[in-house]
Order: C-alpha cells, then structure tokens, then sequence
C-alpha cells in the first residue's frame, strides 16, 4: 500500500502541477509571457536569419522563407566580416575592444561597489549616511553633462602626468567605471543592509578580520545582487556608443557599437552587415547573461536568524 | 576555561544612555552564572562588552586574569551563543561548526574529530550537510550551541539562546544546556529574562535592573533572602505580593497593619523596626507560603475574598481580593475554595519579608 502511494505519488504532482498552470490565471500569465516571448524572439530571429542568408536576397524575398527554403542558410557573411581577422578596424577588432573596455569596467564597478557598499553598511566611521546620500544624489547625474569636463580633466590630468587618458582604453573605462559606481553602491548597499548584523559579529567572534568577513559572509550573501549588478554593467557597457563614441576620439581602434554605427553612415547598402555584426553583440550579452543566471538564487538568507 | 570578571564596567551610549551602571561580578573558573533582569536592562549589553563587540566606557573584563578590554573578538578566546542564532545560511552544518577553527588554522583531521564530536553530543549528525534554512527552529539552536563548544573557548557566553523556542523544547534544551556545562566544566555566562530558567540552571544568578547589579548569589540565596524588593518581586514564580502597612505600638509588642493585613511582628524584628524609627514598612509574602487558615502567635494574617481559582493539578493558585489589592497564593488543591469565599491566608514569621519603603532594601536579616 505505501509502496503504491509512493509510486503514483509524482504522476500525482505531476497532473497537480499540470492543473495548476492550466488555471485561468496562470493561463493568462502564460498567454502574456509568451507574448513577451514572441515579441522579443521575432527581430531576433529575423536578424540572425538575415545574418545567414545571402546579400543579395535581401529585399527580394522576406527572412522568414529560410524556415521553407532552408538551404539558402549560409555562413557566408560571417565568413567574409572574419576575413579581415584581428586588423584594424575589422568585427573581429572591435569585438576584441569593445571587451577590454567592458571587462574592467564591470569587474571594477562591481567589485568596488561591494566593497564601498560593505563599508557603508558594516564599517564603523561617522558620516556613512552622508555619503551614501551623495552616492544617490550621483544617480541622476546625465551622462552627456560630463562629458566635456572629464575630458577636460583628462587633459589637466594629460599635462601633469604626460599621460593623458583622453582616447585611449583606460580613459574609456575610468569614465565607464565612474558613471557605474553611484547604481552599483546603492544595489550593493541596498542589499548588504539585509544581511542580519548578529552574522557578522558571530564571524568576529569566530575569528574573522575585515577581509574574511568580506570575502567568507558578505559576498556569498551577497552574490545575487553582484551577480544583477555584473549584467546590468556589462550590457550597459557592451551597448555603449556615446562614451566610447566620444573618448576614443582619435583612436584607430573602435568598439563593436562605432563600428556597426559607421556602416549605417557610409553604405546604404550593408544591411547584412548590420545583422551580422548585430548577431556578434546580441550573443555576447547573452552569453553573460546566462552565464549568471545561476546565482539569481531566492532565500539566500534562510535560516540565518531565528 | 577561566575565570572572568567584570571591574566597574559601565556602558554608556552615545546619547548618554547609561546601560550598564559598574557592575561588579567575579565568575570563577567552569562557573555557570546567570545574568538576569526585566527586558532593557542591559544584559544584552553586558555580554556584548564581554565579548567584545560593544567599546566598554569604563571599567574593566578580565578573562583568565588578563584585562581584554582593547582586544578584538577574536582575541578574547570567547563563544558567544546569539538569541537569533545567527548561523551563516550560505554554509552547511559542518561548516558552520568548523568556520571557527579553519580560520584559526586548526588541522584537518583534528577539526572534523570536533566536529564531528560536537555533533554528537547534540544529535546532529544526520544533519551536517545541510543549510540552516533546511533545519527546524530546536535543531538551529543545537547548531549555534556546536558552533561555541567546537572551539573549546575560556568562556561560554548566550544570549536569552531559548527565547525562540517553543515551551517543550524550551525546557528540553535547558537541560541539554546543564548537561553540556556539567561535561564541558566551562565558564559560562547566560543571560536570560527569564527568572525560571536562571533558577534552574545556574550556579550563581546576579540580578540587574536599569543597568545596576541589584545582588549576586545561589538561586537559594535569592530566593530566601532577597536583598531588596526588586529582586524580591524578581525572582520567585508566581511573584511575591507586597503590601504597605504601618507600624503600630501597642503594649508589649509591634504589630503591623493595613486594610484586611496583621502583621504580629517577633520581638527581634520589632526592635529592628523601633530603631531604624520607621513609621511604614512593605510587608513581602510569596503566593507558595500563604495557607488558609488562621494562625496563632507571631506572623501575618490576611483577609480576602477569592476573585478567580485556577486549577493547576496539585495545587491551586488563588487570585483574591485584600483591601482593594490583588494577591496571589497557591494552595493545596484539597482544600477546595471557590470564587467568593471569604478567607484568612496565614504565613509563617520566617516567610514575612519587610522592605524600607522609602529604599526599598531588605529589613530582613536572618
Ligand atoms: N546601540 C544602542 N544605542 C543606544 N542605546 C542602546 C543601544 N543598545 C541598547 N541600548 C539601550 O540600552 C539599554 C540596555 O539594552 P540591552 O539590549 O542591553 O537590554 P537587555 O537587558 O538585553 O534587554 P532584553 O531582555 O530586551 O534583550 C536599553 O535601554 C536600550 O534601549
Ligand atoms: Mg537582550
């Protein structure tokens, strides 16, 4: 008899769930989901079906015939934006750019805001409210207002030092990073301010310094919020054409951005270039994307206290 | 393990809120002392200053004679229990045991031979690989209570560690507590607002009220001789009753009275009385010494009538009504009274407690 119940048990749950999606308002959250799906699939899809079909068919015949004709599918662009390989100015190029802007100026906003975000919780120094407020005041700070005065800054800093970061990589990143700070400390402290205090004083007793309460307690707790924090950056990075647009300036160099950006402006008629090379910076993203997608775990703190 | 002792420490809060007032308490090596006192009354701090989490104002903790007051936590060779447990969710069971040492560089082998002790002393072995969030509320408590004795520190400090348990457990974990000091022989310090738990477990109990170490002594101690009223009422389950009375003269001896109250005083006291020259005294008696009945000689004597009677098994406690004032007594459930009766509850002269009004300090020197 137990062993019978134990066995229909899950064909059990398994039409309980099946009745609980088929509810009419699970239907509808169904409905409107795949919705969203759908709306976000289709451009999607018909870049990445253009991206794979000949040039010349553009305009002849819709993408959506290679789901009939599927043999016209060819990596024939992809081959030919390649071709140029690691030179100046090719995709492969820009891509290679565009990540060595976008990696440190995500790896630094998050790591520096998780630290900053632990002192201000955690730390015991007067005025953190203070200026935690002027992180906030920083989040409505446009973008486009400081461009003229850092590059300002950049060449005061140029002339004192022999180095100036205008056009170059790092003074692309310095800004990047500046302009992620303000959201990232304020997710970061938002977040950290969840974590009971009793946790770390019991790691204090237990033994642990600044640093292993840091890296031990904090981060792990915290990894949910580092983890939206890294995305948020790197698309925001990765998608950037202003910044970049502006502080490369000079630079031989371009990010995928620039360099899709120059196509449009030049020839009218590289539509499959634009697909391609949109291709190339839709997958990155997602990759990072899915990549973290993991650590976007509920209930963390379970259990912790009480 | 080690002695700990506490030197006029004081806390005062930015703010010039003066939690703890210089409290003065030396627990001698594999001790288990209580702190005890009504909620607020800086217990909590106490132990915070103990452990080091908490900058002392002044004074002095002493752990195994050396003054720690400038060490960090880590330095101070302390356990500290947390009322909300505060175990590391992200980690499992073993590790929240092991946390400890692995930081203090203990070996492999010999970290999970503690832990693994620990565990099974408190019946947790089933559950090392799990998270804290996938325990019960009793099994949590068993962790943190692992989590101090794998360190195997100078001194054991909890903070009210059964306040989020549920009666039965309660009193289950109480004894898991008494247990563990008995085979540990550690120095322990638990603090509680709980006069039942303190009397049950402790070797010692000081009792604090507003920040200020009220007395210090065996539960026996405090029970039978109450330093002031504050611990008088304190300590003892259902409270003492109180009454004002005043003091009379007539004759040959000193009687004390108030509406529904006689006091007959024993010569002795009565002189005490006599030359301290007080006018009024508050006459203390526990619920557990009041009896029906009247009582001849020296002694006190009560008039009431009985509001409500609850039945406890043995015993009934009586809830009556003395001269517009409510007062408790627990008598034998033989004796079978019921709501508006007219009774006269009688104690014994060694039951009688007498109180400076004005001080509140014990005149009951025995
Ligand atoms: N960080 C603080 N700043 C200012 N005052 C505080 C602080 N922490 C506690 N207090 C005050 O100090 C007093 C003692 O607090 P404490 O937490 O030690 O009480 P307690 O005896 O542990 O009480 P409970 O039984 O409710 O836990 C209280 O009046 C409290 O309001
Ligand atoms: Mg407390």
């Amino acid at each position: 008899m137990a062993v019978a119940e134990a066995i229909t048990q899950p064909a059990v749950a398994r039409t309980r769930r099946l009745a609980s999606r088929l509810r009419p308002s699970h239907l509808a959250l169904n409905v409107v989901l795949g919705l969203v799906a759908v709306f976000w699939l289709v451009p999607t899809v018909s870049l990445l079906a253009i991206s794979l079909r000949d040039p010349s068919t553009y305009g002849v015949t819709g993408w959506w015939t290679v789901f009939t004709a599927p043999t016209q599918l060819t990596l024939k662009n992809y081959e030919q934006l390649f071709s140029t390989g690691l030179a100046t100015g090719g995709v492969l190029d820009s891509v290679v750019t565009t990540a060595l802007i976008t990696v440190p100026a995500t790896v630094l906003v998050t790591v520096i805001s998780s630290l900053a975000a632990y002192s201000l919780v955690f730390g015991r120094w007067r005025g953190r409210t203070a200026v935690f407020l002027l992180v906030v005041g920083l989040l409505v700070v446009p973008v486009q207002v400081a461009l003229i005065p850092v590059a300002q800054l950049y060449d005061a800093f140029g002339h004192l030092t022999g180095f100036n970061p205008f056009g170059t990589l790092p003074g692309v990143v310095i800004f990047h990073v500046a302009f992620g700070l303000p959201f990232g400390i304020f997710l970061m402290r938002n977040f950290y301010t969840g974590i009971p205090k009793d946790l770390l004083e019991a790691g204090r007793i237990d033994g642990a310094g600044e640093w292993t309460l840091f890296r031990r307690v904090v981060l792990p707790l915290g990894l949910p919020a580092a983890a939206s924090l890294a995305i948020f950056q790197f698309i925001w990075v990765w998608n950037d054409l202003l910044v970049g647009l502006v502080f490369l300036g000079g630079n031989a160099h371009h990010t995928l951005t620039i360099y899709l950006y120059s196509f449009t402006r030049t020839l009218a008629n590289n539509y499959w270039v634009i697909a391609t090379g949109g291709i190339i910076s839709i997958i990155v993203p997602l990759i990072i994307f899915f990549a973290f997608q993991r650590y976007f775990v509920r209930g963390v703190l379970a259990g912790a206290v009480k | 393990m080690a002695r700990v002792a506490l030197e006029d420490l004081t806390k005062r809060y930015a703010g010039g809120n003066l939690a703890v007032d210089r409290l003065n308490l030396d627990i001698a090596d594999g001790e288990f002392v209580c702190l005890v006192g009504p909620s607020g009354c800086g217990k909590t701090t106490a132990l915070r200053m103990i452990a080091g989490l908490e900058d002392i104002s002044s004074g002095r903790v002493r752990i195994g004679g050396k003054v720690v007051n400038l060490l960090p936590p880590r330095d101070r060779d302390i356990a500290l229990v947390f009322q909300s447990y505060a175990l590391y969710p992200h980690m499992s069971v073993y590790d929240n045991m092991a946390f400890g040492l692995q930081l203090r560089k203990t070996p492999k082998a010999q970290i999970e031979k503690a832990v693994r002790e620990a565990a099974r002393i408190l019946d947790l072995e089933r559950f090392l690989d799990r998270k804290p969030g996938q325990l019960s509320g009793g099994q949590r408590q068993r962790v943190a209570l692992g989590r101090a004795i794998v360190r195997e520190p100078a001194a054991f400090l909890m903070d009210e560690p059964l306040s989020n348990l549920d009666a039965k457990l309660r009193v289950q974990t109480r004894a898991e507590i008494a247990r563990l000091h008995q085979r540990l022989e550690a120095t322990m310090i638990y603090v509680t607002h709980d006069q039942v738990e303190a009397m049950t477990m402790a070797d010692r109990i000081a009792v604090i009220n507003e920040g200020v170490l009220q007395q210090v002594g065996t539960p026996k101690d405090l029970y039978e001789q109450p330093a002031n009223r504050f611990v008088a009422g304190f300590i003892g389950s259902p409270a003492m009753n109180f009454v004002e009375a005043e003091v009379t003269q007539d004759g040959g001896g000193s009687r004390l009275l108030a509406e529904g109250l006689e006091v007959v005083l024993a010569d002795a006291q009565a002189a005490r009385l006599r030359d301290r020259g007080l006018r009024s005294v508050t006459v203390g008696v526990r619920p557990e010494h009041l009896h029906p009945g009247a009582l001849e000689g020296p002694g006190l004597r009560l008039s009431a009538s009985i509001d409500v009677v609850e039945f406890l098994g043995n015993d009934e406690l009586i809830h009556a009504a003395s001269g517009g004032r409510d007062v408790v007594a627990i008598v034998d459930a033989d004796v079978r009274l019921a709501v508006g009766d007219r009774v006269v509850l009688s104690a014994a002269p060694r039951h009688v407690y007498l109180f400076d009004p004005d001080r509140d300090m014990s005149l009951t020197v025995r």
